[in-house]
């Protein structure tokens, strides 16, 4: 993943009005992120050391789209670029990428936790 | 209560299209992370509105609209799916595959809610107006058969009216129609012909009201020239029904005109043999006289039904078409049904 990339800062009004300023459902998204954060590294993990580039396309979709639910732009970003070059069937630099991701995906999971806490 | 079927392969997704599923009340979400087990749910369950993300293991949203398409009465059923901004191409691909609207990644609640919303209302729409249909046409049904049986119960009180002038009776009426639905079934005529005929034929006789009584009521025998007069109420019952737009008048004008003519020609009062006589004409012919001949009547005592039997197969290709004679025998049991439930002095209705 790009070594510029920019903290993860929450977001928190532009993600409740998306949900309709509803903090019921923010509440529940937020912990369901955190149960399932490990499953969505695991997935990415085994999928790359599997050569499964078809279900690691896939993957990189859902962790995209789960980026973008908490508005981490950069995040949704770097997923994209991997999603585009999976596509055109450009493994290069994945097992660089993935762990980068993950990496991404628990720094959210941690600023996420803290905002749970409050 | 509208049940939404939600498909998406990321708990997290469900979790939160569910959650706003149940904030747009009146609504039953239904999930499945695999779109396989989903398309296995609707074969035997109709939902309201479906949404269905697009890039799932096993079968992606496109295929998975396609699929539930492809399944009995679910082509006008709302579909939403859910794409990111950038996939256009996947959008117009859905959309020309049956798509009704999309939903954009990351999901926005105000958006999801109006999109929803009016997808469930297409479908409030389409369920209202499938059951105004069914209803009308139930109405239409009701008073169609409303009209059918009206117009049986006139046919049967015209038929009677002619009856009534001579010596005939009500139970005549109805054993010769019945026999004559033997006839047509014998002959594998299809269930509605079975039925027409049975309607039909008890107008058989309905010119007889043309008839002066003087010739109708003698007790004697008719002179050449009164027999002639006589003979023309197969002409006059036919005039009586002819271009009617009820399919029953239709038939039983041709019945009133052809069933006294004979199978080698020599019948009135077109002299019409073989297959130019309608068949109806042929099939009543045999039906009327059995049960002209096994009745009795002030002038005459009833035939054996085996003397009426002999008649009948005698008269094979002379007076009658061999095939109804046929088709009657072997018929009997009915026929002999039809002999106990309608007698002289018991008229049941048709």
């Amino acid at each position: 993943m790009n070594n510029f990339i920019p903290a993860f800062v929450i977001d928190r009004a532009s993600i409740l009005e998306r949900l309709g300023d509803d903090v019921e459902i923010y509440k529940m998204m937020l912990d369901m992120y955190l149960q399932d954060v490990e499953n969505n590294c695991s997935a990415l993990a085994t999928s790359l050391a599997a050569g499964d580039f078809e279900t690691l396309l896939r993957e990189v979709h859902t962790v995209k789209g789960l980026l973008a639910t908490f508005s981490d732009d950069a995040g949704t970003v770097e997923a994209q670029r991997m999603e585009t070059q999976l596509k055109c069937g450009d493994t290069a630099g994945m097992t660089d990428a993935v762990p980068a991701l993950q990496a991404r995906l628990r720094e959210v999971a941690r600023v996420l936790a803290v905002e749970v806490a409050r | 209560m509208h049940t939404v079927l939600i498909i998406d392969d990321s708990d997290i997704n469900l979790t939160l299209i569910k959650a706003l599923v149940l904030k747009l009340g009146d609504c039953h979400p239904v999930l499945f992370e695999s779109p396989l087990k989903a398309l296995e749910w609707c074969h035997d369950n109709v939902p309201d509105l479906v949404i269905v993300d697009y890039m799932m293991p096993d079968m992606d949203g496109l295929r998975f609209i396609a699929a539930f398409r492809g399944l009995h009465e679910r082509n006008e059923i709302p579909v939403l799916m859910i794409t990111a901004n950038d996939q256009k191409d996947i959008r117009y691909e859905a959309l020309l595959g049956g798509a009704n609207d999309f939903l954009t990644k990351p999901i926005d609640r105000v958006e999801f809610t109006a999109r929803a919303r009016n997808m469930l209302n297409l479908r409030q729409g389409q369920k209202y107006m499938a059951n105004h249909v069914q209803e009308l046409e139930i109405r239409v049904q009701e008073r169609t058969r409303d009209i059918r049986e009206r117009e049986k119960e006139l046919i049967f009180r015209i038929s009677r009216a002619a009856e009534f002038r001579d010596p005939e009776t009500g139970a005549h009426i109805q054993r010769m129609a019945h026999f004559s639905a033997v006839i047509a079934k014998g002959l594998d005529l299809d269930a509605k012909t079975q039925r027409l005929i049975l309607e039909a034929s008890p107008m058989h006789d309905v010119g007889k009201i043309g008839i002066p009584d003087f010739i109708l009521l003698k007790p004697g025998k008719l002179t050449h020239e009164e027999f002639e007069v006589m003979k023309r109420h197969a002409a006059l019952g036919y005039e009586l029904l002819k271009n009617s737009g009820s399919e029953i008048l239709q038939a039983g004008a041709e019945i009133a005109l052809s069933h006294h003519e004979k199978f080698d020609g020599s019948g009135y009062p077109k002299g019409l043999a073989g297959s130019k006589i309608p068949l109806f004409g042929r099939i009543v012919a045999v039906a009327d006289v059995f049960d002209a001949l096994t009745s009795e009547r002030p002038y005459k005592r009833a035939w054996t039904l085996d003397a009426a039997c002999k008649f009948l197969e005698d008269g094979r290709g002379v007076h009658f078409d061999p095939l109804c004679v046929e088709a009657f025998l072997a018929g009997w049991e009915e026929v002999q049904e039809i002999r106990q439930r309608f007698q002289d002095e018991d008229i049941p209705a048709i």
